[in-house]
């Protein structure tokens, strides 16, 4: 895996030309890593999202999932690579040409309590789009109806400040700010991460009903493989910086071809006593992006590798309808 | 989710110091203000008494060598040092905040140019500036606030930077962009509220440093020139006539120093509360009147027959003494272990699982906290074995690892130094035999090159090997129990499963009994042998782990396995939740705690708290429990007794 290429964009004109909301290609992302080196944090990662559809990205800390994330809003814009909305190009725009497309997109992040401003009202916070795009217009209807949405009562939680609220209610205050502005896209990056089992499945619900009722495109960023699947319709697998395979969430989890998507999932505790007899499937941790391997950047914890991997980076292919892989030795059987 | 149920709103405490800092100085600066219309003589009115006469009813503070009113003279000398005092201090804030603001949310190559020029200020001898300055341009109260106020800007810029700076990488700061903020709106609105707090705080002590610098400048007769007075002017007068009216000199002393120590103590405390994030679990300033006892003793134990088990914990309740009132983090939970198994205890956050362990090994924070109940290792009880006492059980009959292994490992100490610490202390081995045993640990582990690690820190591993070296640690005296809380929550699936591995095969190579602190049923289920559900404080159902996961009782339990994605479901499968949240432990609710969020609660359940009932070799806390017939009438029947 750890591959790149973009054979796997749905084709502008064919099948699906007008639905393509996000187009993203060759996406690379990186930071300066102190002595004039800098380190490839997302490197070639192409994916595209249908309108009404809800892409989930999976992958171990360090993939460059978030960073991706970021990249996409331009916040910031990506070193390389394309970003299209409705087959706009983001990465070229400046200034306020840029700052007018990015409403479009809006983004919920991992931790509830860092993504609000401690010293705001919650009518405030969620009132602050519209009030930068001039729309507010001093009624407060469209605040009430965006803490609706979200299952908060605008009378008793409007006036509040964030502090006074449980992680899970902050995260459904940073769902309604976004909301108010009436996005295409929501990006959400590890949104139920940080919360309890319980709070995590009504943020998950919620989700659902948001994206069917305001007709919502996602982007759904987590490293939880069980939470992916249920709310994705397609899943990106990434690793240090690379996709791995992309495919239907039902399709990945009971025909996983990348070997590193079969050990994810192989990790994934399933709340049954395992037989001891049972070989670790993966050893090892991600070795640092400073210094990523040659070829598929998985080889060094991979099972199937050989000479190959060392030295040719595989590119994304088809195996099945929709599922594609970057892989020189996927599993097939 | 209940949106009217928002945390109970915080109360600050600002204590007596603070109160009567704050009191002066409103009180001064009430009087500067007021000066022209107060009944006092008019502060240049030369024999309005008798010269060099100390404090009397016509004259409080006494009057100076040439006769004029003390009291009078320092209330308008106020108007001069406070003028400038707060003036600079207003003046360096508006030059230095906004240019703090922009170098630290622009950083880059504003940032530089920023602090390049900052830093050249900042070289400048400011004392001599400002006396070259006053010397040059004339002294008068315009000029030296301008010159005080100026030389102040640099601080400013930095403090202002620093703050910006941490907020400006907050999520918050992303999002207001995201929807559209330009830089200057951002700034004004989402970083500029968080700057006040440090802001004002630094404003008080600025002011404090600009009044005793005005009272140097007007010491050597630099600053307002006379007749007007100042605080440091009136000093310097009144060193003429100090062998015979001492108070011509303490009285404007006394009240520079004052007002200097006020504005101090107000900025500290400040600060402090700037700086300040309460957890709800601070414990109540004032001491609660003699009756401490407030937790009810623990529930008499009955002598067990036959050997003591491993581990026994009975009736332990940990509460702690808040200003909203006696939380109680754990209350009443009872559990015992024995060699070769895994005990886990898994809850939302909030249940009290960590704290009960915290309990276990007395682990407790110190102040406001309240502890009944015992811990018996080997029948011996540890409840009683004072701080000495316990420090020597844990780490040789006890071990724990926990959440973060970076805050458990020492940042600036090579591994070594740290994994040979407790060989060297509690094994009494030398340095040498310390490092071959290490290694050999480090090996056992599963940490490749393990000589390597020992000599390098901390930070140079990955978070799963990090989370080794504390395993490795923790084994190193051979623990008989080991306590592990939430030890994988922080790594990434791939590691998590082999920490897990690790920690079953020590286990079973040792013969340890093993506690697993964990919110994640699912770990639980795989690595545990028998599995108490807290919730609110409270033990709910307790069972081996097969039989509790596939067929719970207790409500909550069923509740929260349903919760969970599953893995094997079809995308889209609508997640049964549960509403609500977990109580405030300060004021849980009657009867069985779970009732507000439970959809099979009924009357019984507001009222009468189930107990822990035996049956099986499981027991549960329900009135209603899961798997029983759902007609009222049978239920009745059903409900446990005795245990």
């Amino acid at each position: 895996m750890a591959g790149s290429g973009t054979a796997h964009l749905r084709t502008d004109g064919t099948d699906g030309a007008a639905d393509t909301v996000l187009r993203v290609e060759d996406l690379t992302v990186t930071f300066p890593a102190g002595r004039r080196r800098t380190v490839q944090a997302v490197s070639g990662v192409s994916f595209d999202v249908a309108k009404g559809e809800t892409l989930g990205i999976v992958g171990e800390s360090g993939c460059g999932k978030s960073s991706a994330a970021r990249a996409i809003m331009q916040l910031p814009p990506p070193a390389a690579g394309s970003v299209r909305l409705n087959g706009q190009e983001l990465t070229a725009l400046r200034g306020e040409a840029l700052r007018r497309t990015r409403r479009r997109l809006q983004m919920i992040f991992q931790d509830p309590i860092s993504a609000l401003n401690p010293r705001r009202r919650v009518r405030d916070i969620v009132a602050e789009g519209p009030r930068v795009w001039g729309t507010l217009n001093g009624d407060t209807g469209r605040v009430d109806e965006a803490l609706e949405a979200v299952g908060l009562d605008p009378a008793t939680a409007a006036g509040r400040r964030p502090h006074e609220f449980s992680g899970g209610q902050c995260q459904r205050i940073s769902i309604a700010r976004a909301l108010a502005l009436e996005p295409e896209v929501v990006i959400c990056d590890e949104p139920v991460s940080a919360l309890d089992v319980s709070v995590q499945a009504q943020i998950l619900n919620l989700l659902e009903d948001l994206k069917a009722r305001y007709g919502l495109t996602l982007v759904f960023i987590a490293h939880d493989l069980a939470v992916i699947k249920n709310i994705s319709d397609r899943v990106l697998v990434m690793y240090l910086g690379k996709t791995c395979e992309l495919a239907p969430s039902a399709g990945l989890v009971e025909r996983p071809a990348h070997p590193y998507t079969r050990a994810l999932l192989s990790s994934v505790p399933r709340g049954r006593a395992l037989p001891e007899a049972e070989e670790d499937p993966i050893g090892g941790e991600p070795p640092s992006p400073l210094n990523p391997p040659s070829g598929c950047r998985f080889r060094t914890r991979c099972p199937r590798a050989d000479a190959r991997c060392a030295t040719e980076e595989p590119l994304m292919r088809p195996l099945a309808a929709g599922h594609w892989i970057a892989c020189h030795h996927p599993v097939t059987e | 989710m209940r949106p009217d149920h928002p945390v109970q709103k915080r109360r600050r405490r600002f204590g007596w110091g603070f109160r009567l800092a704050a009191l002066w100085i409103v009180l001064v600066v009430g009087a500067a203000l007021a000066a022209d219309v107060l009944p006092l003589p008019h502060y240049d009115a030369t024999l309005a008494g008798e010269p060099r006469t100390g404090p009397s009813l016509a004259h409080p503070l006494g009057t100076d060598g040439l006769g004029r009113d003390m009291l009078s003279r320092i209330v308008h000398g106020a108007r001069v040092s406070l003028g400038v005092g707060i003036g600079a201090a207003l003046l360096g804030l508006l030059v230095g905040g906004p240019l703090g603001l922009l170098a630290g949310y622009r950083r880059g190559r504003t940032d530089r140019a920023i602090m390049t020029a900052n830093d050249i200020v900042l070289a400048f001898p400011a004392l001599v500036l400002a006396l070259a300055v006053v010397a040059f341009a004339g002294s008068g109260v315009r000029n030296i606030l301008l010159v005080l106020g100026l030389l102040g800007a640099p601080a400013w810029v930095r403090l202002i930077r620093g703050v910006t700076l941490s907020y400006a990488q907050r999520e918050f700061v992303t999002a207001a962009r995201a929807l559209g903020a330009r830089g200057g709106t951002v700034m004004w609105r989402e970083i500029s509220p968080n700057v006040v707090m440090p802001a004002v705080s630094y404003a008080f002590t600025v002011m404090a440093v600009i009044v005793v610098a005005e009272g140097s400048l007007a010491f050597l007769g630099l600053s307002v020139q006379a007749p007007t007075p100042t605080w440091g002017g009136m000093i310097n007068e009144g060193r003429s006539t100090m062998d015979t009216a001492v108070h011509t000199v303490l009285a404007p002393s006394a009240v520079m120093f004052l007002t200097v120590l006020a504005f101090n103590l107000v900025g500290d405390r400040l600060q402090e509360m700037a700086g300040y994030r309460q957890s709800g679990l601070e414990p109540a300033r004032r001491k609660r009147p003699a009756a401490r006892p407030v937790l009810e003793d623990a529930v008499p134990v009955a002598p067990r027959e036959g050997p003591a088990p491993l581990l026994e914990a009975a009736g332990l309740r940990t509460a702690f003494v808040t200003e909203r009132g006696l939380v109680r983090a754990v209350d009443g939970v009872s559990f015992t272990l024995e060699r070769g198994r895994t005990l886990a205890i898994v809850g939302e956050s909030g249940s009290g699982k960590s704290m009960l362990i915290r309990s276990v090994l007395g682990l407790l924070p110190p102040g406001g906290v309240e502890r009944s109940g015992r811990v018996r290792l080997d029948g011996r009880d540890l409840t009683d074995l004072g701080p000495e006492g316990m420090r020597e059980v844990l780490g040789t009959r006890l071990a724990a690892v926990f959440q973060d292994p970076m805050t458990a490992l020492n940042p600036v100490r090579t591994v070594g130094t740290q994994v040979t610490e407790p060989l060297r202390v509690h094994r009494g081995m030398s340095r040498s035999e310390a490092y071959a045993k290490a290694e050999e640990l480090l090996a056992s582990v599963g940490i490749p090159e393990p000589r390597r690690v020992l000599r390098g820190y901390p930070h140079q591993l990955s978070g799963g090997m990090r989370q080794r070296v504390t395993i490795a640690m923790a084994l190193s005296c051979d623990p008989e129990v080991l306590f592990a809380d939430e030890p994988t929550t922080a790594l990434d699936v791939t590691v998590q499963k082999q920490i897990l591995r690790l920690l079953h095969r020590e286990r079973d190579g040792r013969d340890m009994a093993m506690v697993l602190v964990s919110h994640d049923l699912a770990v639980v289920a795989e690595h545990a042998d028998e599995v108490i559900v807290m919730y609110a404080g409270r033990v709910v159902e307790r069972g081996p782990a097969d039989v509790l996961f596939t067929a719970p009782r207790m409500r909550y339990t069923e509740a929260l396995l349903r919760a969970a994605p599953d893995l094997a479901a079809p995308s889209h499968t609508r997640l049964e939740v549960i509403d609500g949240r977990p109580p405030d432990l300060a004021d849980p609710p009657a009867g069985c705690r779970f009732h507000p969020r439970c959809p099979f609660a009924r009357e019984r359940c507001t009222t009468e708290e189930p107990p822990l009932t035996e049956a099986d070799g499981r027991s549960y806390a329900c009135w209603y429990p899961a798997g029983t017939p759902t007609e009222p009438a049978d239920l009745e029947g059903s409900v446990p007794h005795g245990g």
